[in-house]
């Protein structure tokens, strides 16, 4: 049962750099996009479906390998400064278009991004106990492939043209690596089964909604005109 | 300050920050619903109007509630990571279920929802606002599961030094949450009732062009705001009972939490009061305009008594983290810096206050514009050429 927590845990992480990795890509993008309107309208009925895989990966984390949460007190810096750029990339998408000007919101949204880069190579890194220039470096690799991604998720929403999945399953492969480097350990780390057993229980019923959720959002926003809320 | 307190007041603080958007959301999603249900059936451009001008209050205040909850929920490892070395087994599964069953689908939902105008089949785009709200019932549930362990640790025995889970249907029958649940779901209901209220009032006190849609809001808030303030009470009153069986000392020597609870019950008298004069008048306080500036002025006050309830529920628990079993004190990370606390203090805390004044700019904007300028639902502008 550690073994399929464990499997969840690696899902959610990997979806979460797959899917929020093109939401934070167009965002990295936007200095240089000439239409940002578009640009954010295409990702944007993505984004709450996307940016929930980590929160659930969170939640899998606390109830399930509880011994493993000091990794993110062990990281302290970096995990702030993810939480923090992400709520600025929030903040920049919900209040763009309604406070102050929209250029101010849209610095703060590719700047929110790039802070949730830089803090995921650093977070990786220093889990897997490299030093802070090369977590910084892990960061803009991460970075890099998000502007890919989300360069490819544009091409093909915007003109249909190709497909972003090569590219998203690309953007988990900085997830992976130290995942399964770390697999072992995280295992050995898990809760009781007692508790284990109830997760299992409570969850799997919901699997099948879970994925019919996010398919729907997929099937509802892949194409047509492109929304204008964000 | 020395770093426990910084860690604490971060917590109460966006803790708060947090549920005073919350709150709104868990009274405003079924009035939403409703109306928008209602719009389903009528078609009518008023129902609309109406759908599309609280709906856009409800999703710009629900903003708010996920970037504070992101930091709530990383908080626990981040600076209490004593309290999940102790029980994280036990309190990691209601947290670990929240997110899995309701926050992820609440989250995806209410996306379709938002970006599901003009595109989703008419029911299926009502039934997404449906599951917003229950999933958003349903994470208040669970939150409140892991709130009412700490507060009464059942279903759990003590393994070593460690508390193990033991009897999860104990953790769901903890007398700490019984009446607890029932009361917050009511708090949110007094707290949209009387939102809706205030706004209705203001446009109908200044003569705006919308008299019928907002009259027919104003009844709508005034009945939320009496079966709120109704359930409220006779749940706050029902708490007692239980939350005294096992914290029987909760407020006799903690004066803060005391003051807290003293001003909650006055400020929810004084509610249920407002409340239930106004529906036996709920006919014509539309057109009652002496009124209307009264109602706008006491539009806050049921998030002063929600929080007051908070400051009385968890100021009743110090020194405790988990009740008479571990200590807030031994619950802070280990070897926490005072760097560190004040590097997040000033994150979390300076950040996610900017936006939730901006966010009450915006949403008190909203509000005095009116539903003529109500982006949630606009009709998109036809498609433009493929150019990329
Ligand atoms: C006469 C009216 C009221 C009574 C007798 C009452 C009673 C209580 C009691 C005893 C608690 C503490 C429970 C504990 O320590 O575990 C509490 C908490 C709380 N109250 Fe009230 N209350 C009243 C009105 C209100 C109002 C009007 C609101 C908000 C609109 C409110 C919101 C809350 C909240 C959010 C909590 C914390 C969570 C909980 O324990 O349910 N209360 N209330």
């Amino acid at each position: 049962m550690e073994i399929l927590w464990f499997g969840a845990l690696a899902l959610l992480v990997a979806g979460y750099f797959a899917l929020e990795g093109f939401d934070l890509g167009v965002g990295l993008l936007l200095p240089v996009t000439a239409d940002r309107d578009r640009a954010i309208g295409a990702v944007g009925p993505f984004v709450l479906a996307n940016e929930v895989w980590l929160i659930a990966a969170a939640g899998v984390l606390f109830g399930a390998f509880p011994a493993c949460e000091y990794a993110l007190s062990a990281n302290y810096t970096a995990v702030v400064l993810l939480l923090v750029s992400w709520v600025v990339r929030d903040a920049g998408l919900w209040f763009r278009r309604r406070l102050f000007t929209r250029a101010f919101w849209e610095w703060l949204i590719t700047l929110g991004s790039l802070g949730v880069c830089l803090a995921w190579g650093l977070l990786l890194a220093g889990l897997a106990g490299f030093s802070f220039p090369f977590g910084l470096l892990y960061g803009l690799l991460i970075a890099a492939l998000f502007v890919m991604h989300g360069r490819r998720f544009l091409d093909w929403r915007l003109t249909g043209v190709g497909t972003p999945l090569v590219t998203g399953a690309l953007a988990a492969v900085p997830a992976l690596v130290p995942l399964a480097g770390m697999a072992g350990a995280v295992i050995g780390n898990a809760a009781p089964s007692a508790t284990l057993t109830v997760l299992t229980f409570m969850v799997l019923p919901f699997v099948p909604v879970m994925a019919g959720a996010q398919i729907w959002v997929w099937k509802a926003f892949g194409k047509g005109p492109v929304p204008a809320y964000f | 300050m020395d770093v426990l307190d910084l860690a604490r007041l971060q917590f109460a603080v966006t803790g708060s920050l947090h549920f005073l958007f919350v709150v709104l959301t868990l009274g405003l999603a079924p009035l939403v619903a409703i109306m928008h249900t209602r719009y389903a059936r009528t078609g009518t451009t008023l129902d609309e109007r109406m759908t599309r001008f609280w709906g856009q209050i409800y999703v710009t205040n629900y903003a708010l509630g996920i970037v504070t909850g992101i930091v709530m929920e990383f908080q626990f490892g981040l600076s209490w990571s004593g309290l999940t070395h102790y029980a994280g087994d036990v309190f990691g599964a209601p947290l670990a279920l929240e997110t899995l069953i309701a926050f992820f689908l609440e989250s995806t939902f209410l996306g379709l929802w938002i970006f599901g105008w003009h595109r989703l089949p008419k029911w299926l785009h009502v039934a997404t606002i449906w599951l917003v709200t229950i999933t958003a019932y349903a994470s208040a549930f669970w939150i409140m599961v892991a709130n009412s362990f700490l507060q009464h640790p059942a279903g759990a025995v003590r393994d070593g030094d460690v508390l193990r889970l033991d009897d999860f249907g104990a953790l769901l029958t903890n007398p700490s949450l019984s009446m607890a649940l029932p009361h917050v779901l009511s708090a949110g209901l007094t707290v949209g009732g009387f939102v809706v209220m205030g706004a209705s009032a203001y446009h109908l006190f200044r003569k705006t062009s919308d008299q019928e849609l907002f009259s027919r809001s104003l009844r709508m808030g005034i009945w939320t705001a009496f079966v709120g303030t109704m359930m409220v009470v006779g749940f706050g009153f029902a708490q007692f009972g239980p939350v005294t069986s096992v914290q029987p000392d909760k407020f006799t020597d903690r004066p803060l939490a005391a003051l807290g609870l003293g001003f909650m019950i006055l400020l929810g008298h004084l509610l249920q009061l407002i409340a239930l004069l106004l529906v036996v008048v709920v006919k014509w306080a539309p057109r009652w305009r002496f009124l209307h500036p009264l109602i706008v002025l006491v539009t806050p006050l049921p998030f002063v008594a929600a929080i007051l309830g908070w400051i009385a529920r968890e100021e009743g628990r110090q020194p405790w983290m988990i009740w008479e079993r571990l200590k807030v004190a031994d619950a802070l990370t280990p070897g926490l810096t005072q760097a560190q606390i004040t590097l997040s203090f000033a994150g979390f805390v300076g950040v996610l206050t900017l936006l939730a004044v901006a966010d009450y700019v915006l949403i008190s904007r909203i509000v005095r514009r009116g539903p003529d300028e109500i982006a949630l639902g606009e009709k998109p502008a036809p498609a433009p050429a493929l150019t990329f």
